[in-house]
């Protein structure tokens, strides 16, 4: 069956004096996507930079599996299990694909790469590949495969399909879908056909705050989620 | 109202300097006066564009030595004298500007660094036959004595010291309230936009560090004649913060704060010396406490307080939130 | 008249110094890249490896005991800076940190005042071997110097290439957040980087001790070698820092043969042309993150 895996309930933040988040509540289930979608500014991808410890939240909780997040330090959020993947595509590039997912593994100490291998097997033929020689779409996989080490509770994706091909996006899509079974995804996206067909559940934010919950299959579709952008 | 105040500010800090002058002795005077156009350069660099200088030793060599070579070599006239010190510290900015503007803000500050010590060894070692090396050039008797002020003579040295402050003083408050000083300020908070403004950020820094480093040249040229002598101890790298130090001990980019730090830190190297005699290790820890703990300076912390006392009696929306 | 017995020891002795300079300046230059901090404070630490080196020499007579401890307490020093101060500041803009690091700078060298007096002392060199090399008598102690600058050079190559310790340091040095979203603990990589590069800059310390005389202001007058080192090799690169650290070794210790002020002039003429061609010198990158 399933259960809450992360929580955020009356979350707030700010940068400095400029409140960016109000009053955030919102839940993921285990095996679920979860797909936030706002206009660009709306505070999507603060509130995954605030529930991932890297913006301390003014006020409001973040619970994971019955643990306390809010307050812990990034690295230790990252080492419970709930991983943000930044939307900037930013692999390490002078280190080698293998240098790569050795550092996800070095943290986690799960040194299985098989379980990465079957999501993206295409990473196998480049492990020896300098992490800057590699497409957008080959990044976007090793960003994810890298931080699937250690089996996390929850990913947080920030816009995982911005600048890739229409091809590789398809992909992805299907790759997400097995990776929920295991681990539950929270991912900000912009690309609304794409949420219509992977998302469990929807989010609308707007000016910091959510508007809208879709919160079953029926409900969710791209027009639905176009009246509340 | 606000053009009141601030020349309210200068006659008061200025006539309160020449009241001290009756009970602090007067070489103790002179060094706070020079010391503070001194630091004015550089917490312009700092506060308003946005460059630490390590360097300003080196530009206030260049002023020193510019000085002392017309009055060791040439002229008398102590008033030409200082004038070719600022010339000197002009054509010396002028000639490296273009090439250290272009830098990173950190690699800016290693650079002057650099720039210090190449001076100090110029001055040191490599062109003795005119320096003369350690031994520094000593020209105090042959600067003449001129009618009205006359600079040879401390007390009247300390009026012109006191008058030339206060007008780079006035000089500095006029950039800060001109478009220009909102040009720099601009460069130093985000250089690209203003680009698309239509400024150039090359010209503007190169503006305000030659106005800056000339006007340390100016000092070093007031130190020349002062003491009758230069060595190359001004160039030394161990002083190389002095100005900086100065600068954060005063607060950053405010009008007062050059001063309050010169007298702050003159008044304490001539306590601490004589009580410990380990200056190196007071003022190292001081710079490293007052970055930590207190980064606005004295002045900077006390500047709201006093104005909150100064102006209790009016609305607070009567002055302007700025 | 330039003898090949005079430029075979020159290149020697510029080896010697560009293994100083070398040791010094990747301290100041992996803490830039990692921690981007001007640490100025490196300088200090190699004052420290000096000063302890010449006490340890005077009580046991044997100097490599005295460059270990040298060693040992720069870095134990360097530690306990990173701890109480660096850890708050580094967040901040580069500038303050060299700021504040030019007063932890300024603050030891009272200490050592304190301890040591401001008198100049020498440090006997621990062997005075020569040996011959194409007909030209060499001090067999600079070679040490160089040999050790080598292994010191591999040694780190290996370090952050072989070790995954290593491997999330360069990963660091390219962005800290992501290491960091991977839940690796970055501020252990940053102390652990500050001691190696203090440790370092003391064994420098050490090593240079015998050449030069010691005395509290012995780093103020590195200073500005290192400076022009890391400005011409580019801050934060480690192959650049070796390269520019050879070249300027050779430029001052060949410079001074042919006219003695070259010594101290043309690294800082080289450095200049250097930054008039690439402000942010040979091997440095061009962007600047955080």
């Amino acid at each position: 069956m399933s259960r809450e895996i992360l929580s955020v309930k009356g979350l707030n933040a700010a940068y400095g004096e400029a409140k960016v988040l109000f009053d955030i509540d919102m839940s993921v289930n285990t095996g679920q996507i979860v797909a936030c979608v706002g206009r660009n500014g709306a505070g999507k991808t603060t509130l995954l930079k605030s529930i991932a410890g890297f913006l301390k939240p003014t006020s409001g909780s973040v619970t994971a599996d019955n643990t306390l997040l809010s307050g812990m330090k990034s690295y230790d959020v990252a080492k419970f299990g709930v991983k943000y993947i930044p939307q900037d595509k930013k692999v390490f590039f002078d280190l080698t694909v293998r240098e790569n997912l050795e550092l996800g593994s070095y943290a986690t100490k799960d040194y299985n790469w098989d379980q990465v291998i079957a999501y993206f097997p295409k990473l196998r033929l480049l492990m020896e590949r300098k992490a800057g020689h590699l497409s957008g779409g080959e990044r976007q996989m090793l960003m994810i495969g890298r931080a699937i080490l250690g089996r996390p509770k929850v990913l947080l994706i920030d816009e995982p399909t911005e600048g890739l091909a229409p091809g590789i996006v398809a992909q992805l899509k299907s790759t997400f879908r097995e990776i929920s079974l295991k681990t539950s995804l929270l991912i900000v996206e912009q690309n609304l056909p794409l949420v219509c067909a992977i998302a469990d559940k929807v989010y609308a934010v707007k000016d910091g705050r959510i508007v809208a919950e879709l919160g079953d299959k029926e409900s969710i579709s791209v027009a639905a989620c176009e009246r509340y952008l | 109202m606000n053009a009141l105040r601030w020349w309210w500010g200068i006659l008061l800090t200025f006539a309160l300097l020449g009241i001290a002058r009756v009970f602090l002795p007067l070489p103790f005077m002179n060094e706070v006066v020079i010391f503070s156009i001194y630091a004015m350069g550089c917490n312009f660099l700092i506060g308003r564009v946005g460059y630490i200088s390590f360097g300003q030793p080196a530009y206030l060599a260049f002023g020193a030595y510019a000085c002392a070579f017309y009055l060791f070599y040439f002229g008398t006239n102590p008033y030409v004298g200082i004038l070719v010190g600022v010339l000197g510290g002009l054509i010396v900015s002028l000639l490296i500007g273009p090439l250290f503007v272009r830098l990173r803000s950190d690699y800016f500050a290693m650079v002057n660094l650099a720039l210090a010590v190449i001076v100090f060894y110029l001055t040191q070692k490599v062109l003795v036959g005119i320096t003369h090396g350690d031994n520094g050039l000593w020209f105090l008797t042959r600067i003449s004595s001129t009618p009205l002020l006359d600079l040879t003579i401390p007390s009247h040295f300390f009026i012109f010291s006191l008058l030339l402050a206060a007008l780079v003083w006035a000089f500095y408050k006029y950039l800060d309230d001109s478009i220009y000083g909102a040009c720099c300020l601009a460069t130093k908070i985000n250089e690209n936009k203003l680009q698309f403004l239509g400024y150039h950020n090359f010209s503007i820094r190169l503006l305000a560090f030659v106005i800056a480093n000339s006007t340390t040249a100016l000092a070093g040229a007031m130190y020349a004649v002062y003491l009758g002598f230069v060595s190359p101890e001004m160039a030394s790298p161990s002083r190389a913060a002095d100005p900086v130090i100065v600068t954060i001990l005063g607060g950053v980019g405010t009008l007062f704060g050059p001063i309050v730090g010169a007298i702050a830190y003159t008044g304490m190297k001539d306590v601490i010396s004589k009580l410990i005699g380990n200056w190196e290790l007071f003022i190292g820890f001081l710079l490293v406490f007052i970055m930590l703990v207190a980064d606005k300076g004295i002045w900077g912390s006390l500047a709201p307080v006093l104005e909150k006392w100064l102006f209790r009696r009016k609305s607070p929306d009567s002055r302007g939130h700025d | 008249m330039i003898t090949p017995q005079l430029l075979i020891s020159g290149v020697i002795f510029g080896l010697s110094i560009g293994s100083i300079y070398f040791l010094l300046a990747i301290g100041l230059s992996l803490c830039f890249g990692l921690m981007r901090i001007i640490s100025l404070d490196q300088l200090l630490y190699y004052s420290i490896g000096a000063n302890i080196t010449y006490s340890v020499n005077l009580l046991s007579g044997n100097m490599w005991w005295g460059v270990l401890a040298g060693m040992a307490v720069a870095a134990l020093a360097s530690f306990a800076v990173e701890r109480v101060i660096f850890l708050r500041i580094y967040a901040r803009d580069p500038t303050f940190s060299m700021i504040t690091s030019f007063g932890i700078l300024i603050g030891g060298i009272g200490i050592i005042k304190y301890f040591w007096g401001v008198v100049p002392r020498p440090v006997e060199v621990p062997t005075l071997l020569q040996v011959s090399i194409f007909g030209t008598e060499v001090p067999v102690y600079r070679l040490i110097v160089i040999a050790i600058a080598a292994v010191v050079y591999i040694g780190i190559w290996l370090f952050l290439h072989r070790t995954i310790v290593g491997k999330a340091i360069r990963a660091a040095i390219e962005d800290v957040e992501h290491v960091e979203g991977l839940g690796i603990n970055v501020s252990r990589l940053f102390t652990l980087t500050f001691i190696i590069a203090g440790a370092l800059s003391g064994l420098a310390g050490g090593l240079h001790a015998p050449l030069i005389m010691v005395d509290p202001t012995m780093g103020l007058e590195m200073l500005a070698f290192v400076f022009m080192v890391v400005i011409i090799g580019g801050l934060g690169s480690i192959k650049g820092t070796l390269v520019s650290a050879l070249v300027i070794g050779q430029v001052v210790s060949l410079g001074s043969i042919i006219y003695a002020p070259m010594a101290q002039m043309a690294p800082f003429v080289i450095m200049l042309l250097v930054l008039l061609i690439k402000p942010t010198g040979l091997y440095g990158s061009p962007v600047f993150k955080r």
